[in-house]
């Protein structure tokens, strides 16, 4: 055995800092979270507006395409089943506020736990499975889903049309603004408008870009990488990949369930229709054309996507699935690498002075 | 005390037994296993390292029985595998590729392993974009990251050219002068035997030969085997 390295090279394998400053210094972050930042400063202006609007149902879809990206993105293992922790998130939101009459925070950490622990509880037995047989597994989550509370709706007493009347989403703020009211400061539409949940859906995705581009360069981030590219290598290197892709896809079905929380307090409803498998072609698309494993790049084209779709969506209306599950198609025959690729070619092409 | 110990060792493919009733013991720096093709050098290093499990004997590694270990578990013991095609994380750079080690043995370092294996000028350039003859490189230096107390070589220098074999050779030498224990699975054979210290030859799965590198080429079995007869060498 060659000796062991000294304290420079523990620092060195325990990159921490060093991947911290690399993930705060990089142009794709810095203009993710910039991006982040402009859209609630651009919603803020017409706070109940259609852009508004828009831009909420695109951070709870940012969320949850962030997550599927950290899980599937980055090990390559890919998690159909993430509407159902959507529609879990939802639904635990909406049980707790209509048996427990609870507020907006405590509903979007029910929501959270609700989905870490059925996240475990779905990752033991099925991430024993090698990828196109796990993906197979959890497509058919969802429809268990749905179908376990379709058919036990009533026995499990359970109201006829679904949760509703649960805290609008944007009350999170009440108890800030209200404290905070002495000092006269204008942030009472915080606590009645979109621009108040959108500030809350924005401050959330921030530290989840950063956290999860943190682990994504940690040793944990590496691994989860090394799995997507060879999980039998990483055995020979003394690497047992089973807890890190059960913490993965826990974390990810986690964040999934908060974004569903989030997503019934926004509609004040949840129902059998938050268990939709279509929830996941957003999440699809967005990551896509963000990059598969890119994580920043799912800020951009999560605002892009579902803009468009609440665009299209009164003119096209239920044809827009279908365009959208088109381009989705497009999109992996050829842009599959996703936009940031083309993006630098064409500011390379823009860049270069003309021949002559 | 014996590193390694295989004893009695049986795999069968179908009909066909790989590997059939080997057994030897390595107590020295370096230990070469030889054969001609379809001799089972391959599928007996995949039994030593945990990737196929025999049906009849017993590996031990340090005293502790292994035979039915998961690879992971024999690399976290410190013997560590290499591959014959190499399988490197083609998505990360060469640092990072070294740095995706279990740190249950350790931490390596990444420098020195760097220099010695030839790769400190491409750290940071992606392992899918290097050419074959770093990527052989990057093989070995994946398994020097791994801190192994044995590192088991699936043919380190096969389809190397004949300059990128000897630069690969005198890496091992000088892994070997630093305390490195190798188990190398060869076929070119004049250009591996010089690290060795013994030999373990095989044949049609059966371990026809095992001693010195000098007792090698004068043994009749393995002289049988290489040339057909053993007369027939001048």
């Amino acid at each position: 055995m060659l000796p062991e390295g000294g304290p420079r090279a523990r620092r060195a394998a325990s990159p921490l800092l060093r991947t911290a400053r690399r993930t705060v210094l990089s142009p794709t972050y810095l203009f993710a979270i910039a991006l982040i930042g402009f859209v609630f400063y651009a919603a803020s202006g017409s706070p109940d507006s259609f852009f508004a609007y828009s831009m909420v149902l695109a951070s709870i879809f940012i969320t949850l395409a962030l997550a599927w990206d950290f899980s599937s993105g980055l090990t390559g293992y890919l998690n159909f089943g993430l509407p159902f922790f959507f529609g879990l998130g939802a639904f635990g939101a909406g049980y707790l506020s209509w048996h427990g009459d609870r507020v907006v925070p405590e509903l979007l950490v029910f929501g959270f736990a609700v989905g870490l622990f059925a996240g475990f509880l779905f990752s033991i037995p099925t991430l024993r499975l090698r990828g196109p047989y796990f993906s197979l597994l959890s497509l058919l989550l969802p429809i268990i889903g749905t179908d376990f509370v379709v058919a036990f709706w009533a026995q499990l007493h359970l109201p006829t049309e679904g949760y509703y009347s649960l805290p609008f989403l944007y009350t999170f703020w009440t108890p800030v603004v209200q404290s905070l009211s002495p000092l006269h400061l204008p942030i009472q539409y915080l606590a009645t408008t979109n621009a108040g949940e959108l500030l809350l859906l924005s401050i959330v995705n921030g530290v989840l870009l950063t956290g999860f581009l943190l682990l994504r360069g940690s040793h944990f981030g590496l691994v989860l990488r090394g799995i997507r590219d060879d999980e039998d290598a990483l055995g020979s290197q003394g690497i047992w990949t089973f807890p890190y892709k059960v913490t993965a896809f826990t974390l990810s079905s986690g964040v999934a369930a908060y974004a569903g929380a989030a997503y019934a307090t926004t509609v004040t409803y949840s129902g059998v229709d938050t268990f939709q498998f279509t929830f996941i072609l957003f999440p699809v698309l967005i990551v896509i054309l963000g990059g598969l494993g890119r994580l920043s790049g799912s800020v951009l084209a999560g605002y892009l996507v579902i803009y468009l779709y609440q665009y299209l969506q009164p003119v096209f209306s239920t044809a827009t699935l279908i365009i959208f599950s088109s381009i989705a198609i497009l999109l992996v025959l050829f842009v599959a690498g996703g936009l940031e690729r083309p993006l630098r070619a064409f500011i390379q092409f823009m860049r270069t002075p003309e021949a002559g | 005390m014996t590193l390694l110990e295989v004893a009695g060792v049986t795999r069968s493919f179908g009909g066909n037994r790989a590997v059939d009733d080997v057994s030897f013991r390595m107590e020295v720096d370096t230990l070469a296993i030889v054969g001609p093709n379809g001799a089972g050098k391959t599928t007996l290093l995949n039994l030593i390292a945990g990737w196929l499990h025999p049906e009849l004997g017993a590996i031990t590694f340090r005293d502790q029985d292994v035979t039915h270990h998961p690879p992971w578990r024999i690399a976290q013991l410190g013997m560590v595998k290499t591959y014959q095609v190499v399988r490197p994380f083609r998505t990360l750079t060469v640092q990072e590729n070294l740095a995706l080690f279990g740190k249950k043995r350790g931490v390596a370092d990444l420098d020195r392993i760097l220099e010695v294996t030839g790769l400190r000028d491409v750290r940071d350039h992606l392992a899918g974009a290097l050419p074959f003859g770093l990527l052989k490189r990057l093989e070995l230096a994946k398994g020097l990251a791994a801190m192994p107390d044995l590192l088991l070589l699936d043919e380190p220098i096969g389809g190397l050219s004949r300059a990128e074999a000897q630069g690969l050779v005198a890496s091992l030498t000088a892994l070997k002068s630093s305390g490195v224990r190798m188990v190398i699975v060869e076929h070119r054979l004049s250009e591996i035997l010089p690290v060795v210290d013994r030999v373990v030859a095989l044949d049609r799965g059966r371990l026809i030969f095992h001693g010195t590198r000098e007792e090698f080429f004068q043994d009749p079995a393995v002289r049988t085997a290489y040339l057909g007869s053993s007369d027939a060498a001048g």
